[in-house]
């Protein structure tokens, strides 16, 4: 093994003073409000139109997905390809709950979440149990998801199959088309970015870096490795149950094919891995690149899966590691020069 | 005994779908997420072809052709996966193959939506053990044995075929005994393309193949793969056999939806009490 040699900084004052600065609260945040102030500008400029306030909606509700899969895989390593069935138990258990006994959103929807979060738990306390390298958790998480989308058409009685579920009764703020729901999702994407940033900041954060740069270091470090998995798996999961619940009572509608492998999985993978694994606000600036990309491609028609493809290996045989640790390697290189 | 038989013989397909993943991933560890999107190429190259070339010069072409696509794979995108390690390389091979998939599945759905691969091999029901078995299927099943077989006896008992497990079991030691693990690799590259091409052959001659069908092949593929032991030949046709029958016993026994339902459980089942896989290396 080969350490690089520290750089040492000929002005220490400065140095220090630059990285109390960074330490400060207000600079860890500072991205967090920014991304804030951006999205809520966007529907000034897109105006309230239905359509265009839809798509955005939709670039959110990946984003606050892609915070889930990021504290998820990003920080504690653990490849959940269950993204869709998570976000559908939110959706299909806060609307069967609401619609069967009768319950309020406001009761519906954290229950459904807590569900989500349960099954996170379990995914990641299994993995680790089982010692189960990246690629395993991904397939039993890929096999969930198969097995829920199916169960999900079978119980026609609960679920209407694959003619889907109308949510019937009224969802409020939510619901209501336009710029209002656009705020509500925003508000919840800037909570998740916040707590993501928050975590990072805790001493779980600091166990999260440890045992995703080497687990065994790690335990052996002191760090109780199953315990964090776990606390990862509980809170991505969440965020993504919440998303999925949100987005039904948004849509009023949702079926299978809303929350489909392809649909779900896919897509964020691709975003988060685009921006960059780990960072926090990967998953906001991959959403936003894909909504728009995606809107780009649709006179293609069935051509677009295949320029879609041609985009995804351009962009991958480019940025390896993604577009964020890339450009603030080129900053720092950059300023290092000055 | 009807469902044991259709069930070894769907498992026998499972098998021979899985056993170019498996290798793939044994040598370079790397998962090729296009492999039913080759199958699915090959497929429709010789539904193409047979209209114009007798069926027997359209079937070489066909494997030709997804041979040639994995070859080129390999030769180009591969290349960037291969100078990284661990679970970077198998992050990004599965990120970057999705991207193929997707080019694939885009072209073929584009240009050739309603074609689809039916091979069907006239005559009536072949008795076999007091059962009826369908042409087709008995086909079928003899083309993935065969093929399994031969690819068996391959590694086992020749020269390049030893030298492909040697770099399965130590990619260094390989080297060290004057292997080029990049030869070996981009031949087996090729060699999984024809495989996943010889598969979509045995789905077409019991059901069909359409240019949709890419992502739920490559998925089955890679379930029976991770089932059977991630590098293991011997366990893909294992576990392809043991999904086979648990798929069409729960299909004759309990019903249709469900199957699948049980399918992947018994998947995940499996994965969880052994994780290196029915005859994988131990972790």
């Amino acid at each position: 093994m080969s350490e690089a040699p520290l750089p040492v900084d000929a002005d220490d004052a400065a140095a220090d003073t630059t990285r109390r600065a960074r330490d400060s609260v207000w600079w860890a945040y500072f991205p967090v409000m920014v991304t804030a102030v951006v999205l809520a500008g966007v529907p000034l400029v897109i105006g309230d139109s239905r359509f265009f306030m839809g798509l955005a909606v939709l670039g959110l509700a990946y984003a606050g997905y892609g915070v889930g899969f990021n504290i998820i895989f990003g920080n504690t390593n653990q490849l959940f390809l269950c993204l869709g069935a998570l976000a559908g138990v939110g959706a299909y258990g806060s609307s069967i709950l609401g619609s069967e006994m009768d319950l309020p959103m406001l009761v519906t929807i954290p229950l459904s979440v807590a569900g989500a979060a349960l099954l996170g738990a379990v995914f990641s306390w299994v993995s680790v149990r089982r010692r189960l390298d990246v690629i395993f958790v991904g397939i039993i998480t890929l096999t969930f998801s198969l097995m829920f989308i199916n169960l999900l058409l079978g119980q026609r009685d609960l679920t209407g199959g694959e003619t889907g579920l109308v949510i019937l009764y009224d969802a409020g703020v939510v619901g209501r088309r336009g710029t209002a729901s656009f705020y509500v999702f925003l508000a919840v994407l800037v909570a998740f970015l916040a707590a993501h940033r928050w975590i990072q900041r805790s001493h779980i954060g600091w166990a999260f870096r440890a045992l995703r740069d080497d687990e065994l270091a790690a335990e052996l470090a002191g760090i109780d490795v199953a315990r964090y998995k776990v606390v990862g798996g509980i809170v991505g999961s969440a965020m993504v149950g919440l998303i999925g619940a949100l987005y039904a009572h948004y849509e009023g509608f949702i079926s299978p094919t809303t929350f489909e492998l392809g649909n779900v999985d896919v897509p964020v993978l691709v975003m988060v891995a685009f921006g960059g694994i780990g960072s926090l606000l990967a998953p906001v600036i991959g959403s936003a690149v894909f909504t728009v990309v995606d809107e780009v491609l649709r006179p293609f028609s069935q051509l677009r899966v295949a320029v879609y493809g041609v985009i995804l290996l351009t962009l991958f045989l480019g940025f390896r590691r993604g577009l964020i640790p890339a450009a603030t390697d080129l900053l720092r290189r950059v300023t290092r020069r000055r | 005994m009807a469902v044991v038989f259709d069930g070894v013989a769907y498992g026998l397909q499972l098998g021979l779908l899985a056993v170019g993943l498996t290798m793939i991933y044994g040598l370079g560890g790397v998962l090729n997420l296009a492999h039913g999107q080759f199958a699915v190429l090959a497929a429709i190259a010789i539904a193409v072809l047979s209209d114009r070339l007798p069926t027997p010069a359209a079937l070489v072409a066909g494997l030709a052709i997804a041979a040639l696509a994995a070859l080129a794979t390999d030769a180009t995108i591969m290349r960037a996966v291969y100078r990284l390690d661990g679970e970077a390389r198998v992050l990004l091979s599965l990120l970057l193959t999705i991207g193929l998939a997707f080019v694939i599945d885009g072209l073929l759905i584009y240009n050739y939506p309603f074609t689809q691969l039916k091979l069907s091999v006239p005559g009536p029901a072949v008795d076999i053990l007091g059962v009826p078995m369908r042409r087709g299927s008995l086909a079928a099943s003899a083309l993935a044995l065969s093929a399994l077989a031969l690819l068996i006896v391959f590694l086992r008992y020749t020269r390049r075929g030893r030298a492909v497990r040697s770099v399965i079991q130590d990619e260094e030691g390989a080297q060290l005994c004057g292997i080029d693990p990049a030869r070996v690799r981009t031949a087996v590259f090729a060699l999984s393309g024809a495989l996943a091409g010889l598969a979509a052959v045995a789905e077409g001659l019991t059901s069909s193949v359409s240019a949709t069908d890419g992502t739920e092949l490559t998925i089955l593929a890679l379930i029976v793969t991770v089932v059977g032991g991630l590098g293991s030949v011997a366990g893909a046709l294992l576990a392809g056999l043991l999904l086979g029958l648990v798929y069409t016993m729960s299909q004759v026994y309990i019903g249709t939806y469900v199957t699948l339902v049980i399918l992947l459980l018994t998947a995940m089942v499996t994965i969880l009490i052994r994780p290196a896989g029915l005859l994988g290396r131990g972790v």
